[in-house]
């Protein structure tokens, strides 16, 4: 592999990172063939010993995706930081797949029963009164309050426990970046 | 096996690697790579991602050098927290490599 070869499919698998970002990576690199080349290394080996780009690539993207999670908690956030450590290959997906739909999905039915419960609160807090007749209005209210904080209280458990599962996703990929895998003896070199 | 346990093991000391390495002295990235893929073999091109996540994490930061033939180069020194965190990393390390040690000896 040629030095402009190693640069072009780094650059191809960056897109989408900030430009800014993309261009202070290949600067390193660039610096790096020179620096090689200075100490009177070939193209060649100089990429050999770098590594496979697409390697790199991948751990740079699921940097960059666990970063926003930390600095930004939000489901967009969230989604960048699950596909980035599921990028790494560090988590088998046939495994895990299966445990972070159902558990995302019982996750989502709380959320909807969470709704649920807090609309029909609101229907009895504010219609309550006007539509039975004969029953005390204090204890309709109370009750209409009483379930909007119940449901209130379910979503935000919900949350806490969906952040909590995006960390440790995020832990665990920390804990399988592959960072060091020998650049020589994969495969993909010899190409 | 030997390889998998190898890997893993390089994992967790890369950062201290860097970091004691940066204690001695600044360094320019190409230095950091051809001593590490010299000390322990690992890929020159993982230490960019390397880089830039400590520098991210505040633990280094960078300055750049003219050079004299080439462009200038990027230099990279320890911060205070760089410095407070090679601290606690080395003393974690001694206690645990020598609680290790002291196991495999008995083993024996």
């Amino acid at each position: 592999m040629t030095r402009d070869d190693f640069l072009r499919r780094l650059r191809a698998g960056l897109r989408g990172l900030p430009a800014a970002d993309i261009d202070n990576i290949i600067a390193d690199y660039q610096a790096h063939f020179a620096e090689g080349a200075a100490a009177g290394r070939g193209e060649a080996e100089i990429a050999a010993a770098l590594g496979d780009p697409e390697r790199v690539v991948r751990e740079l993207r699921a940097e960059a995706g666990l970063k926003r999670w930390e600095a930004e908690r939000n489901p967009s956030a969230a989604a960048s930081a699950v596909f980035a450590v599921l990028g790494l290959g560090a988590i088998d997906v046939l495994i895990l797949l299966p445990i972070l739909l159902s558990v995302g999905g019982t996750l989502f039915g709380f959320f909807i029963a969470a709704v649920a419960c807090f609309a029909a609160g609101a229907v009895m807090f504010a219609a309550g009164p006007f539509v039975v007749i004969g029953a005390p209005v204090a204890a309709l209210l109370l009750s209409g309050l009483g379930l909007m904080a119940a449901a209130a209280s379910v979503a935000a458990v919900a949350t806490l426990v969906t952040i909590g599962l995006i960390n440790a996703l995020v832990w665990y990929g920390r804990l399988h970046m592959r960072l060091l895998k020998p650049a020589l003896g994969q495969e993909e070199i010899s190409a | 096996m030997v390889e998998a346990v190898q890997v893993q093991l390089k994992k967790g000391v890369l950062e201290l690697c860097v970091l004691a390495l940066l204690s001695r002295g600044d360094a320019y990235a190409y230095e950091i790579a051809g001593r590490l893929a010299k000390g322990i073999e690992m890929g020159e091109g993982t230490v960019y991602p390397l880089m830039r996540r400590m520098q991210a994490d505040g633990l280094v930061d960078t300055y750049l050098v003219e050079s004299s033939a080439g462009p200038s180069r990027k230099y990279y020194k320890l911060t205070a927290v760089g410095r407070a965190s090679f601290a606690a990393q080395k003393t974690e390390w001694s206690a645990f490599s020598a609680a290790v040690n002291d196991i495999l000896g008995g083993a024996q």
